[in-house]
């Protein structure tokens, strides 16, 4: 037997890994960095949410613009002072940068918010819809719709906009796309911070599902750096199909053996690897 | 084969070596009635984890975000083996240093083959993996999230309930894994995985197998590291899980940094400072993290070469001036 139910909540986590990922694989594609302070703009979105929800008598669709946007200028000075700064200087010193700005993020919002784990109530009532017996509730389905949408919305940006051509030709050769003129560097700090808002949206829909928790970036970024490598830097699609694909398997791993469910990412990332070397 | 050049070479480096060593030792000697034994061993032993680490980072240039594995794989070997079959330290600390090369033998094929970005985050995703074992998968035999004691039995004069002989015992393995790496890094090896480091590719290009050059230094890392995290159970007494969480990677990136990364004498300046910050800083900091966050982004920032680095630009100034 099947169990569509965990794979149905399985899809689940891959919608939020997909669209946590996208800035990070952007990011990584196009710098060659690890943002680890992707997982401290998560984090924040999450914690924006809350504080926006008491302000706004628990409008869900307003905190979440708020939290959103509230975003921006963080990721950007984060971009402008602190990678910008080291780009091109050493990729390693870029990565320890992004894990200080982590470091110091997460005791901020420990310091804001207080240590201790915040649940938020569904947002749609926990209302549940049964179809062909599988019984999900109508939020996760509503997370897993927006991720689809976001995805074509995705495709679609970097098929159609100048923006988006500029960007898939840097990730080819960004050298090339420099010496015809155009300052890639600007374009590749716009990517940054739709990618940061993007990680702050999935903060905002996981909140509802699990706890909000100052080390909740912590735990997710690593899981979604997985999902990049296996599939593949700055390959939208690949990573959309690896995100799907690693949440299902989390979720069936889940069943049999609850704590190996983390775990069991790295496993296949590491498999991946041994087939399929990246050299960055 | 060596040829003439090399043997030369080395002979003028070897008594130079030993003097820097003797030099190395007074100084902490000298540590000790400072600050007590019990801080001048765990000062000792995060060194020589930090001389493992910064012989992949500051010499090959490799930035791991999962060094507590092979610490915690030295850890766990060594205690496991007392534990279970003998506890004779000698025995233990021989198994431990055989799982610390044995692991870099196996994962360094899979991890060598990347650089950058992917390196770091594949030790952080194997250091996660390790830490479930040790956590959830084995708690059986690890006694899991609360870990287990560690008792050696004594051996004529290696009685390790005496902290001066843990701190004599220590030192010896310091200074032994100082001496090897100086002559290491001063040998033709030591240039060649340097060279790797600026230009891999001009490298291959003059015929050597980069590949084996890279394998042998992570192999020699991971087995330091994996000393230090055997060392710790002799200092301690007990193993847990807190020996290869994947949390703690940062303390020896920042001791690199804060060090200096490109010579051995700040990866051992660097551990030093390290240990008296949390040592005697500590409780003075409310905000731990964001004192680490802070200091290392200043460092990564402005601050890149470390003190050692800036030491040694001041002594060039000096002796142009003189």
């Amino acid at each position: 037997m099947i169990p569509f139910n965990t794979i149905a909540y399985g899809l689940t986590i891959g919608a939020i890994l997909y669209i946590v990922s996208i800035g990070l694989s952007l990011t990584f594609g196009t710098m060659k960095i690890v943002n680890f302070a992707h997982a401290f703009i998560y984090t924040v979105g999450a914690y924006f949410l809350i504080t926006f929800l008491a302000l706004s008598q628990n409008n869900f669709f307003l905190a979440t613009i708020i939290a959103v946007m509230l975003v921006i200028p963080i990721s950007y000075i984060i971009e402008r002072f602190v990678i910008r700064k080291l780009y091109g200087v050493s990729i390693d010193l870029a990565i320890i940068a992004t894990y200080a700005v982590l470091l110091i993020g997460t005791d901020l919002i420990k310091w804001v918010w207080g240590t201790s784990p915040i649940s938020l109530s569904d947002p749609l009532g926990g209302r549940m819809i049964t179809f062909l017996s599988i019984s999900l509730p109508l939020y996760r389905i509503v997370v897993i719709l927006l991720a689809i949408i976001l995805f074509f919305l995705v495709s679609l940006f970097f098929k159609l906009t100048v923006i988006g051509k500029i960007v898939i030709a840097a990730l080819e050769d960004k050298e090339a796309v420099r010496s015809l003129g155009i300052k890639v560097d600007k374009y590749f700090s716009f990517i940054f911070i739709l990618g940061s808002c993007l990680a702050a949206l999935g903060g905002v829909l996981y909140a509802p599902i699990i706890s909000i928790y100052p080390y909740m970036g912590s735990s997710l970024i690593i899981t979604s750096f997985a999902v990049v490598i296996i599939g593949g830097l700055g390959n939208i699609q690949g990573t959309a199909i690896s995100a799907f694909v690693l949440g299902i398997v989390m979720a069936l791993t889940g069943i049999y053996w609850p704590p190996a469910s983390e775990v069991v990412v790295f496993l296949v990332m590491a498999v991946s690897l041994i087939f399929k070397p990246i050299d960055v | 084969m060596q040829n003439n050049a090399e043997i030369i070479l080395e002979n003028q480096y070897k008594d130079k070596n030993l003097f820097i060593t003797l030099i190395v030792a007074l100084c902490f000697i000298l540590l000790m009635p400072i600050i007590g034994v019990q801080h001048t061993i765990d000062y000792m032993i995060f060194c020589i984890y930090v001389l493992g680490y910064n012989i992949l980072y500051g010499f090959l240039g490799r930035l791991s975000f999962g060094h507590m594995l092979y610490f915690g794989i030295g850890a766990y070997a060594g205690g496991l083996f007392a534990r279970y079959i003998i506890p004779n330290p000698l025995l233990a600390m021989l198994v431990s240093l055989s799982a610390g090369a044995l692991i870099g033998l196996i994962l360094g094929p899979i991890i060598m083959r990347t650089t950058g970005a992917c390196f770091a985050l594949i030790n952080l995703a194997f250091n996660k993996i390790g830490f479930f074992l040790a956590a959830v998968a084995f708690d059986k035999y690890t006694g899991g999230e609360d870990g287990f004691p560690v008792r050696y039995i004594k051996l004529d004069f290696l009685n390790f309930y005496n902290k001066y002989v843990t701190f004599f015992f220590v030192f010896i393995c310091l200074l032994m894994v100082f001496y090897i790496l100086k002559l290491l890094t001063g040998s033709s090896f030591g240039l060649i995985i340097k060279s790797i480091k600026e230009d891999e590719r001009r490298v291959k290009f003059l015929g050597y197998n980069t590949y084996n050059y890279k394998l042998i230094v992570f192999i020699i890392s991971t087995t330091i590291t994996a000393l230090a995290g055997f060392l710790t159970t002799i200092n301690y007494g007990y193993v847990t899980t807190g020996f290869i969480d994947p949390n703690r990677n940062v303390e020896v990136i920042f001791a690199v940094l804060i060090g200096g990364a490109d010579s051995l004498y700040g990866a051992l300046l660097g551990g030093v400072i390290y240990m008296g910050i949390t040592n005697y800083l500590a409780i003075y900091i409310a905000r731990w993290e964001m004192f680490l966050g802070i200091i290392l982004l200043i460092l990564a920032l402005k601050f890149k070469k470390g003190i050692w680095g800036y030491l040694e630009i001041i002594k060039e100034k000096v002796i142009k001036r003189g």
